[in-house]
Formats: C-alpha cells, structure tokens, sequence
C-alpha cells in the first residue's frame, strides 16, 4: 500500500506545526499557500505536511493571539490574506525552540549514547 | 458577526485561493491542468475535515459532543430498561449507603457550631499533665477560681464566659404544673449567650449584673421547653417557674439549634452565682465548669493557648497543693464537640465500610457494563470503521457511564433520606441523640459528597470496560461473527476477575461485620452480676428548702421505700445512688494499717450508696458477711459492703470481712491529711456487677449505707411480680404520697437500663450487619448475573456438546466448575486478609473492639461458597436445560 517515499516522510507531532509556522513566519508576513511551501523546502520534503492541516493551525494560532492576518494582494494581484507574527508569538516561539531544543537533545542522548556504543 | 463566523465564513475562499495556487504551481512544472487540479486537492488532504478542525478550534467542540453524547448514552439506556434498573439500582444501594453515613458524618463532625463565627469561639479547659493524655485529647472542667483568674488575666480573648456543666449538680424541677418534672439546667455567666453568639427567640438573655447574688432571679428558657409546657405562649415573658423551689422569672427563650453540640444540653439556663465555699482555696480541684472565649480579632488560636498556657503555670505555682500538674487547653468548640462526642473513631470505621460496599456496586455495574459492551461490539466496530479514535468510543461510554452514576447517586439520596429516617428512630436513647437525630439530614455537604462518589464511582467501573473497547481492533469486531462459539478470553477475564474481587470484599465485610456482631452479643449476654428481669428503675433528686438537711433526705427515700414494699405488685424495693450499668462515680482507697499513699496512688473502686434490702432487690449475691439493715445509719459505725474483685485486689489471700478502710471521693480533700480519718468496716462481700456494657473485666465496688451517707438524687429499683412497666404509675403515686412536688423521671425497667447503655453498639452492630448484608446480595448477584450472561453465550456451545452426547449432568458441572474457580479465588484472597482483618481494624481505627474469633473467620468464607453456589446453579440448571436442536439453529 505505502510506497517507499511516503514511509520516509516522518509525521508531525502534535504541537510540530504551530512551532513551524511561527518559525516561517518570522522571516515576514506570508499568506497560507506560501507558509505551506516554505515549511515544504526548508526541511527538504522529510516532513509530511498535508497542506490543509495548516488552515485549523493557522486558526488555532489566531486564537492563541499569536499570529494575526491582513487582507493583501499576491504578486500576481490576487486577493490574499497574509499572516504576521505577534509579538506574543515572538516569545512563544522563542520559548518552544528552547524546549524543543531540550527535547530533541534528551531523545538523541537516550537514542544515541555515544559513550557505550562499543560495549555489548 | 463574531470572529468565529467570519473565520469559517472565510476558509472556505482560503481553501479555494490555496487549491487554486497549487494547481498553477503544479501546472507550471508542466503538468496538465486536469492532473495539476487532482495532484493539488490530494496534497491538501480531506477538505471536510480541514473545516471540521478549524471549527473545533473556534467551539466548544468539547461541550458539544458532550450533549451529543449524553443524549445517545439516554437513548441507549432507554433501549436496555433491564441493564439500566440493574445498574441504577446498584448503584443506588452502594451511593445511598455512603450518603446516609455521611450525613451522620456531616451532622456530628462538618457542621459548624450554630453560633456567631464559631471559627473564633473556643473551649478554653483545664489540662491533665500527669494523667499522660496527649494535649489535644485532655479537656477538662474549670473550677471556678480558675475561671476568675483566667478572665481577668487572659489577653488574647475579648470576652469570656462560663457555664456548669455537670448535669446532676443543677437540674431544676418546673413545679407548679400538674406533675414536677426535672428539666437538665446549666447556670451560666450573664455574658455567656453574648460570647456565644446566640440571640433568643422571644425576650433578652441575661443582662450584666444579673449573674451577682439578689439580681439573679430570672430564667431562660430553650424553644422545646417553651413550647411543650407554656403552649409557645408569646407572654411566657415574666411568668415564674420554680427551680430548686426558688422562683424565677422567664426573660426569655433561646433557639434549640445550639444545644446539640453539647453532649448534656440544658432545657433552661439561670445565672451562674459562686457560693463562698466555691472560691475557696480548695475548691480550685473542683472542676465544675464549661468556660469559653472569644478570640480577639488578630489573635490565633496558638497565641491565646500559649498565653492560657503561661497563665495555667503561675496559678499551679502558687497553690501546689490543688494545682500541680494542672495545665490549660484552648480548642475550639467544634474540636470540642467533637471529642466530647466521641464518635469520629465509630464514623471513620462506617465510612471506611460503605467504601466497600459501593466498591461492590461498582464492581457488579462495570460486569454488566462488560456484557453489554460485548453485546454492543459489532456497534462499536462500525463506529471505528467510521473513523471514531479509541479516545471518541471511550468517552462516549464514560459519558454513558455518568448517566448511570448520576441516576444512581439521585436514587441514592433518595435511599439515603430512608436510610435517615430509620437512623433517627434509633437514635432515641438520651437527651443528646435525640437532639443529633433532629439535626440529621442531607445537607450542601452530604449533596456534594454524594455527586463526588457518584462521579467516582463512574470513573472505577466505567474505566475498565471503557479501556476494553478503546483498545478493541475494529476488523476483528467486524469479523468476530456472533455465531462464533466463545468469545474472545480477555474480557471474560476482566468479569471474573471482578466477581472474584467481589466475594473477597464481601468476605472480608462479612468476617468484620461478624466478628463485630459477636463481640457484642458477647457483651449483651455477659452475665451483668444481678437480675435484670421484673425491675423498673427512677430517679428522683430531691429540690426544695425542705431537703437541705440530710437526715430529711434519708426519711424522705425511707418513706419511699415503705410505700412502695408495702403495695402487693412489688416484690422488693430499694434505692441505689447508681444503678448498675450507669457508670457509677469513683473513689479512691486507703486500707487501714498500711503505708499511706497519696490519693492518686491508692487503689481506684467503684462507689454506691444503697439502702438496706438492695442487694435482695437487685438479687446480687451476697457471698459472705451482711446486707446493711436500718440500724447502719448515722449513729452507728461506719460500715461497707464490698464486692468480690475488691477484695481479691486488695486483700488477696486474706479474709476481708472485719477489716477497715478509708475512702477519698474526687475532690475532697485527700483523706491523709486531715488525719479525722473515719474507718469503715467490712460487713460482707458481694458478687461483682457491671457497671457498663462490654466491661470485660470486673472493678473493685463498694458500697456503703446510704443512711450513712445521704443524697439528694438517688434511684429507685423495684422488683415487680407483675409486668414492671405497668407498676409506672403506681411507683410516682408512691413518691407523691410521700411529697407531691418532687419529681419522678427516668422510669425505665432494668432490661431498658442495659439496652440504653450498649445502644451505640447495638447500632453499630446492626449496621454492620446490614451493610455486610447488602454485599453478600450484591455480589450474589453479580454470580448470577456474569453465570447466566456466560451461558447465554455458549447456548451454542453447550447444544454442540449435547449433540455429541455431553449428559445433563456433565453440562451442568462444566457450568458450576467455570464458576467455582474464580469463587475460590476470591474467597481464598477474603480468606487471607480477613485472617489479619482484627489486627488490621485495630491498627487502622485506634481502640475499635475486634477480636479475633476463630470459629467466624472459618465459617464465614463457607457461607460466601454457598451462597456462590446457589447463584451459580440457578442459570447453570438452565444451560442444562438446553435442547440441542434448537440451540443448534439459535443464531
């Protein structure tokens, strides 16, 4: 069923996407389709996005008063909404890297324990 | 428009613009249109799903799927009338429990005491150093002295005030009426009402200055006498009653709320005067009174205790001789209530019960709810299949399970007030427990008491089953074809696991419940050391100038007893100034011709004042010597009878009779240093009689003639030929004969007195008894219920069998073996903790009474088997009963 693509593409974790989309967003003001290409390229499609989960997040953020959106045009001159960061997401972003930053070194630390790999 | 509406008003547009720039991206890596729109719609994923999330982060979704829950979880229960009343009715039996004895609870330790701000009313008593209670248990009277000292030194309290609280040093008669009567009276300080916070119903309570002596002619009264003997006349204001044949004028009438946190509350309150002997020196060992205060704003409970404290210490050091070893305590009169009743080890131990018993509805509810859930796979299966998470099925069912929970705790409450009703019947045996049944009910907290073990319970059997399912595979409920011939194991063994639970919990409540059981029908049985058969008791405490003088004391109960020998019912009569099982005063014993010791060394005795003839009366046995005869009065020597446990304790190996004795009563002035020490003689000794229910062990008793040693308050016995409690009004007109102003109460027979004295166990007896009851049905059921409900599905199975030849017999033992495996599990598990069951209620519930009884903790896990039997054979029979050719083409 799954090809051999798809098993390589790792699903997000709960939370994961929020993290990206504020980390997205602190290069500048982008609209939905855009985000959702951003996040594509810069991890170098490891991470499997389905685009339209970023609609309930982009909304869930809003909520939280972390984003905040105007109505703009795209360069070719369409109609498009454009979402900014806040500056209460500024903190929250900042916050969640250096928890994620403590995460991800605690799970490769237990994953990885570089001092017994030559033990059986 | 709010935000939320204009939010999904505006995905929909967003969706469109997002679908729409992927397809020109797609387009432009040259695809064709038609494959670019696809390839874009597939990246997006499920359009309807995407609206549905956005729409959960702007509701409720919660609350919303809740309702959606709550009405499905009605509807199903509606559909299955069987399994619900099954499961209500559970429930409702092991919440109503739980709530009963809460409001018991509620009633004697919760509430507060009705007085203004009770949080800063406290006790402030006399502390025992030397008698090696812990500080918080020791709770003394005050003498008056104290009480002085304390008010004008004390800082940390605004006001304080003080109230007798020795029932039979002051109960006025209400004379005046057609019959005197004895009412229980305080005398309290005149600000007394004032620092309690109570304000009277009808008039004022007593003013500053009424408490000295020449003012302090005015009574108030409590609502329950106000309106049994004045008609709840409003102008009851200025009528005088005579108490102790003084006059006193009514000012007022106080609320009975109050009175129950008293455990001797008084009817009707005069001024509290000290007589000059009261504040003598020696007096200060006198303690005779209730004090409080009330703390002064900013000051702690700590603070003032420390500062009584100190004030405790200067006093002791400067009168030793009465106050040594005497400190002070402050608690506040809700902890005071507390202890003074004595119940919180008894309610504890309830509680800790009917915790079991609801465990055992749970248990049954959440075996019903795994058959059922069984039954409801294929419904589950295709909720999954449809795409509900493992979390989405759980909670449904919790939400069901709730529904359950709720209707069972609303049932429960009803149970529960029942459950009052019976408990306010029993509770009938003194002044004080009648007043708690009043005051039973369910109140805010037995409300929210009973919504949290609702909701508790939900969660211990809905979790199990709810587990269950969540974790189920959706193909193999779809495949698992309701003809297969077994179920699949694990569920069966989550249901046997919990019937097994069961019996040892219900074993475990039944070896308490029965060990309970005979400890007391050991005390009730025990012989009491005389014959309570044929007798009926009074007591009568003489009031009025005429009875000052005791020789008028001892003619007057003279008469008495003349009277009543002297009517053809009456086989003897006597008077006692403690009746057997009353719990009689105490004191202390100086044997002549041996070293003397101080007071509180010498050896301890019960104390009676009889008259002569009593112990024919009463039929004690009189082992040797002499009863007393109307030549021991006061111009005699002084004599005494004692019992048979005095004389092995203090003259063991020795003959008593002849030999002399002194006797020290609390508060007198310790008889060794007077040095006018009276010796008296042993003229006989007796058999030991109880003075309380379940004493184990005899005390020494002594008993000296009462002509010798007069008292205005005295009981009468009288031994009857005919029915005792028919000979009631003929024993008052003998006492009216005599003097028709003095007041007979009490009457109860002699059976009655022994009854009342073990009422609390003999409650707690019954309770237990039926509490371990309801578990043995409940688990009984839930046999029944999980045998018949495994039968019904192996009506397949077992028509298969018979097919192929299996006799009614060997079905009917397959069903009964199945059964009895995990029957035997949870008695061996009950069998195991009921062995230490004794030492564990001891340990857990300080001096609880549980002995361990061999022959109950044996026989008990016998009877959980028959029982478990029984309920196991009934649907075993009918599996038995199968015809295989319609158990064959049974779908």
């Amino acid at each position: 069923m799954s090809t051999k693509e798809q098993r390589e593409r790792i699903e997000l974790l709960q939370g994961t996407l929020d993290l990206l989309i504020l980390r997205t967003l602190l290069l500048g003001p982008a609209h939905g389709h855009a985000i959702a290409k951003a996040i594509e390229m810069r991890s170098e499609d490891v991470l499997q996005v389905e685009q339209g989960s970023l609609y309930p997040a982009l909304h869930r953020l809003i909520k939280r008063g972390w984003i905040s959106f105007q109505e703009g045009t795209s360069e070719n001159n369409r109609r498009a909404k454009f979402y900014r960061m806040t500056s209460k997401g500024r903190r929250q972003l900042a916050l969640e890297t250096s928890k994620w930053g403590k995460l991800a070194g605690a799970i490769a630390r237990i994953l990885m324990p570089t001092g017994q790999e030559g033990k059986s | 428009m709010n935000r939320r509406t204009r939010m999904m008003d505006e995905l929909d547009q967003d969706i469109r613009d997002h679908i729409e720039r992927e397809t020109q991206d797609n387009i432009e890596r040259g695809m064709p249109p038609d494959e670019a729109r696809y390839a874009a719609l597939r990246k997006f994923g499920n359009v309807t799903r995407v609206k549905e999330e956005a729409r959960e982060v702007w509701s409720f979704i919660w609350f919303e799927q809740l309702w959606l829950d709550i009405r499905f979880g009605v509807r199903m229960l509606v559909a299955n009338p069987g399994f619900t009343t099954a499961a209500v009715l559970s429930l409702a039996l092991g919440i109503g429990v739980n709530s009963t004895i809460f409001s018991v609870v509620s009633t004697m330790l919760l509430r507060k005491p009705p007085v203004h701000d009770p949080d800063r009313l406290m006790m402030l008593c006399s502390r025992n150093e030397g008698a090696g209670a812990g500080p918080m248990e020791s709770h003394d009277p005050v003498s008056p002295l104290d009480f002085l000292d304390w008010r004008t030194q004390a800082k940390s309290f605004s006001e304080i005030a003080a109230g007798s609280s020795f029932e039979n040093d002051i109960q006025a008669t209400l004379s005046g009426g057609s019959q005197p009567e004895r009412v229980p009276s305080g005398e309290v300080s005149a600000n007394y009402f004032q620092v309690l916070g109570v304000s009277p119903l009808v008039g004022r309570t007593f003013l500053p200055g009424e408490d000295q002596p020449g003012h302090d002619h005015v009574a108030l009264v409590c609502a329950d006498l106000w309106k049994s003997h004045f008609g709840a006349d409003p102008h009851v204001l200025g009528q005088t009653v005579k108490v102790n044949g003084d006059s006193y004028t009514i000012i007022g009438v106080m609320p009975d709320t109050f009175r129950s946190f008293w455990v001797f509350p008084e009817q009707l309150w005069i001024p509290l005067v000290f007589t000059p002997e009261q504040l003598s020196p020696a007096a200060r060992a006198q303690h005779s009174l209730s004090v409080f205060g009330r703390l002064k704003p900013g000051v702690s409970e700590a603070e003032a205790r420390s500062e009584l404290e100190t004030i405790a210490r200067r006093i002791a050091a400067s009168n030793p001789e009465t106050r040594k070893d005497w400190g002070a305590n402050v608690l506040t009169v809700q902890q005071y209530a507390i202890q003074e009743s004595n119940s919180s080890t008894a309610l504890e131990f309830l509680m800790a019960v009917v915790g079991f018993v609801l465990v055992i509805a749970c248990a049954n509810v959440a075996n019903l709810l795994v058959a059922r859930n069984t039954a409801r796979q294929r419904e589950f299966a295709v909720r999954a299949a449809l795409g509900a998470g493992g979390f989405r099925l759980a909670r449904q069912l919790l939400s069901e399970c709730l529904l359950l929970s709720l209707l069972g705790g609303g049932l429960g409450l009803v149970f529960a007030e029942w459950g009052l009703h019976l408990l306010r019947g029993a509770f009938n045996w003194n002044e004080w427990t009648i007043l708690i049944a009043e005051q039973l009910s369910i109140d805010h907290h037995v409300l929210w008491f009973t919504l949290a073990v609702s909701a508790a319970s939900a969660a211990i059997f809905g979790l199990a089953p709810a587990l269950q399912v969540s974790r189920r595979d959706p193909n193999a409920g779809l495949k698992e074809s309701s003809r297969s011939a077994t179920a699949g194991r694990e569920h069966h063994r989550l249901q046997n696991f919990l019937v097994a639970a069961q019996l040892a919990l219900s074993l475990i409540l039944l070896v308490g419940a029965g060990l309970f059981v005979e400890n007391f029908i050991e005390e009730v049985q025990e012989r009491p050391g005389m014959n309570p058969h044929h007798v009926l008791t009074a007591t009568v405490a003489l009031t009025g100038a005429d009875y000052k003088d005791a020789s008028r004391q001892a003619a007057f109960f003279q008469n008495v007893v003349r009277q009543l020998s002297g009517r053809p019912e009456v086989q003897s009569a006597a008077i006692t100034s403690d009746l057997p099982y009353t719990f009689p005063g105490y004191v202390r014993i100086a044997v002549e011709g041996r070293p003397a010791l101080k007071t509180e060394q010498q050896a301890q005795s019960a104390y009676f004042a009889v008259s002569p003839g009593y112990f024919g009366a009463a039929q004690i046995p009189l082992r040797e010597g002499r009863e007393f005869t109307l030549a021991d009065n006061r111009d005699s020597v002084p004599v005494a009878v004692v019992n048979e446990e005095f004389a092995k304790k203090l003259f063991p190996n020795q003959n008593p009779m002849g030999r002399h004795f002194g006797l020290t009563h609390p508060g007198e002035a310790t008889n060794g240093s007077t040095g006018t020490r009276k010796w008296c003689e042993i003229i006989g000794v007796v058999g030991n009689v109880n003075e309380y229910v379940g004493q184990r062990t005899p005390r020494p008793q002594v008993f000296e003639p009462f002509l010798q040693h007069p008292d205005p308050a005295m009981m009468l016995l009288v031994r009857t030929h005919t029915e005792p409690l028919a000979f009631a009004p003929s024993l008052r007109r003998a006492v009216w004969s005599v003097d028709k102003d003095q007041a007979v109460t009490n009457i109860r027979t002699m059976g009655r007195v022994l009854e009342d004295s073990g009422q609390g166990d003999s409650i707690m007896a019954e309770l237990m008894a039926a509490f371990a009851g309801i578990a043995l049905a409940m688990a009984a059921v839930g046999i029944y219920g999980l045998i018949a409900y495994l039968v019904g599905r192996r009506v397949h199975e077992v028509g298969v069998r018979m097919a192929l030849g299996a006799s009614k017999r060997e079905v009917l033992l397959m069903v009964l073996r199945g059964s009895m495996r995990m029957v035997l599990v949870g008695v061996v598990m009950g069998f195991l903790v009921s062995l230490a069951l004794p030492r564990l209620v001891m340990a857990a519930f300080q001096d609880f009474p549980m002995t361990h009884r061999n022959w109950i903790i044996a026989a008990t896990p016998l009877v959980v088997i028959l029982v478990a039997l029984v309920s196991s054979y009934l649907p075993a029979r009918r599996a038995a009963k199968v015809d295989p050719n319609v158990a064959l083409r049974y779908e």
